[in-house]
């Protein structure tokens, strides 16, 4: 009975020094919730952190915001503006007439403001904004990591012999190369014509998966929700689309503006079934956009709600803070573990779709 | 809503980078990779195939091995019955010609040693005749030498013819 006991407890030891040491380690967080403002905005902090941003924000020390200004590229009636978005001060003062706007579809956005600086210009046109936000400064780190990776792994390649085994990064990359061939590209395409969108499909997986990654690394360079947001998932899509109908053969046009095998009366002289499949092709890529989108940010949001978590209870009472920062703290950990499957996940999911699509345009003949 | 406003920013500098990072990883990158991998998969392919064949061929082999061992050992053990039965005729041949020899040897022997003998009969009865011719001189003369026997034995003869 008594050794049976201790068994249990030696056993279940390694499980109770881990939660300890993370209770212990999670305590702190109480403090820094309890060192900040008292009205704290749960939601204002998810939305901004999710959204993209001028600057690259690192760490508060009480009242002081320190962060990396990046640059400002406005083009407004003809006339280009460049300057370091810490002009904008966090986004509390106007340079120049711009501002960050703070309300409704110009959150987070630079707009034309009036003399006083806070007021929207109502006859503002349209300001084209190039600035290198956040999310442009995470997508150029990530590029650049990507071909620094890959270009050095395609070197160790053409130099070592085709019997060698792989060794290091390329042991590490193989087998996921070799999954999207075998169970993306030839799966969804098939064998004769896979080839052709192999790159791209290597590609946007890479690129996806390790955004995905990058985001989940609280700390900077990481910590960009590039894959969360609309506008990269939409030039993504944009990418599949484009490629789809670039390399789509005769048989899939002869599908969308007269499908076989389907009464005349569909397609003519009111063609419901050609508008139908013409709606469906850029839909497919739409819902690309938005699943990716969706996911990344939903999972941010979640991570961030947990965070957000010990603030708000630490607002109210310090010691709630304390209590519930280990609880939160095992939570995060679980999620961060969880969104390391979902990275590989969303990645497999839009490169699998984007060979769907691909395989739907260059059918066999008769098919 | 303004996370699903599209920004032109980010969509610019977006559709820039992957577009520059797509072209420089399929040619630096995706090209040498698939084409080591394609070639490494038709090498081992290819070596599957030929292990497959070898094995194939080998076990041909190993069969005709097989009836081979057994043809030689055939042949081998007819071979050796015939040598056996070579061997034992020439050795039946051999004892059936010393036999003869041997058996004519004999009769040789004999007729010879008939014809020795014959002659040494021959002779004998020659020497036998001349021998016994001398004898008969020598007791003759012997008998002759001694007179009054003789005459005594002459007188003895004649009273018996007188008597008769």
């Amino acid at each position: 009975m008594c050794n049976s006991l201790v068994s249990v407890y030696r056993s279940v030891l390694p499980s109770i020094r881990l939660i300890s040491v993370i209770v212990l380690l999670s305590l702190p967080v109480g403090v820094i919730a309890d060192s900040g403002d008292r009205d704290f905005d749960a939601r204002k902090v998810i939305v901004d952190h999710v959204l993209d941003s001028y600057e690259w924000h690192l760490f508060d020390i009480g009242q002081h915001e320190f962060s990396i200004p990046l640059p400002v590229i406005l083009i407004y009636e003809g006339k280009p503006y460049l300057f370091l978005s810490s002009r904008f001060h966090h986004g509390r003062q106007s340079y120049s007439g711009f501002a960050v706007g703070t309300e409704g579809r110009s959150r987070g956005r630079v707009i034309r403001v009036l003399d006083d600086g806070i007021t929207p210009d109502p006859d503002a046109s349209f300001i084209i904004d190039l600035s290198i936000t956040k999310n442009v400064v995470a997508v150029f780190f990530s590029s650049a990591l990507l071909c620094f990776l890959f270009v050095g792994i395609g070197k160790s390649y053409s130099r070592a012999d085709i019997y060698s085994t792989p060794k290091g990064l390329p042991l590490f990359f193989e087998p996921l190369i070799l999954f999207v061939r075998d169970q993306i590209a030839i799966l969804a395409i098939g064998h004769d014509k896979y080839k052709i969108f192999m790159p791209y499909l290597l590609t946007v997986f890479f690129f996806i998966f390790l955004n995905n990654l990058l985001g989940l690394v609280p700390i900077f360079p990481g910590g960009a929700n590039v894959t969360g947001n609309i506008s990269v998932t939409f030039v993504l899509a944009m990418f599949t689309f484009f490629t789809t109908h670039w390399y789509a053969n005769r048989t899939y046009w002869q599908h969308m503006f007269n499908t076989p095998g389907i009464p005349a009366f569909l397609k003519f002289p009111v063609p419901i079934l050609p508008v139908i499949e013409m709606a469906g092709a850029f839909i497919k890529p739409f819902v690309l956009m938005i699943r990716l989108f969706a996911n990344m940010t939903a999972g941010h949001m979640v991570i961030l709600s947990l965070t957000s978590l010990i603030f708000v209870l630490g607002s109210v009472s310090i010691l709630m803070g304390y209590a519930i920062s280990p609880i939160t703290v095992i939570f995060l950990i679980f999620l961060n573990f969880l969104k390391i499957l979902v990275s590989f996940l969303q990645a497999y999911i839009f490169t699998l779709f984007s060979a769907f699509f691909f395989g739907m345009a260059v059918p066999k003949a008769g098919h | 809503m303004e996370l699903l406003m599209p920004g032109l920013g980010l969509v610019f500098w977006m559709a820039v980078s992957f577009g520059f990072v797509l072209l420089i990883l399929k040619k630096y990158a995706w090209k040498p990779i698939l084409q080591v991998l394609n070639q490494r998969e038709k090498q081992l392919a290819k070596s599957f195939s030929d292990a497959r064949r070898i094995e194939y061929e080998m076990s041909q082999l190993a069969t005709l091995k097989t009836t081979r061992v057994a043809e030689a050992d055939q042949a081998a053990a007819e071979i050796i019955a015939e040598a056996r039965a070579e061997a034992e005729r020439i050795v039946a041949g051999a004892r059936e010609k010393a036999k003869e020899e041997a058996s004519s040897i004999a009769s040789k022997t004999d007729e010879l040693l008939e014809k020795y003998k014959k002659e040494a009969m021959q002779e004998i009865k020659g020497q036998l005749s001349t021998l016994s011719l001398e004898i008969a001189e020598k007791v003759l003369r012997e008998e002759f030498s001694d007179r009054d026997r003789n005459l005594k034995y002459v007188s003895r003869l004649l009273d018996d013819v007188a008597i008769n």
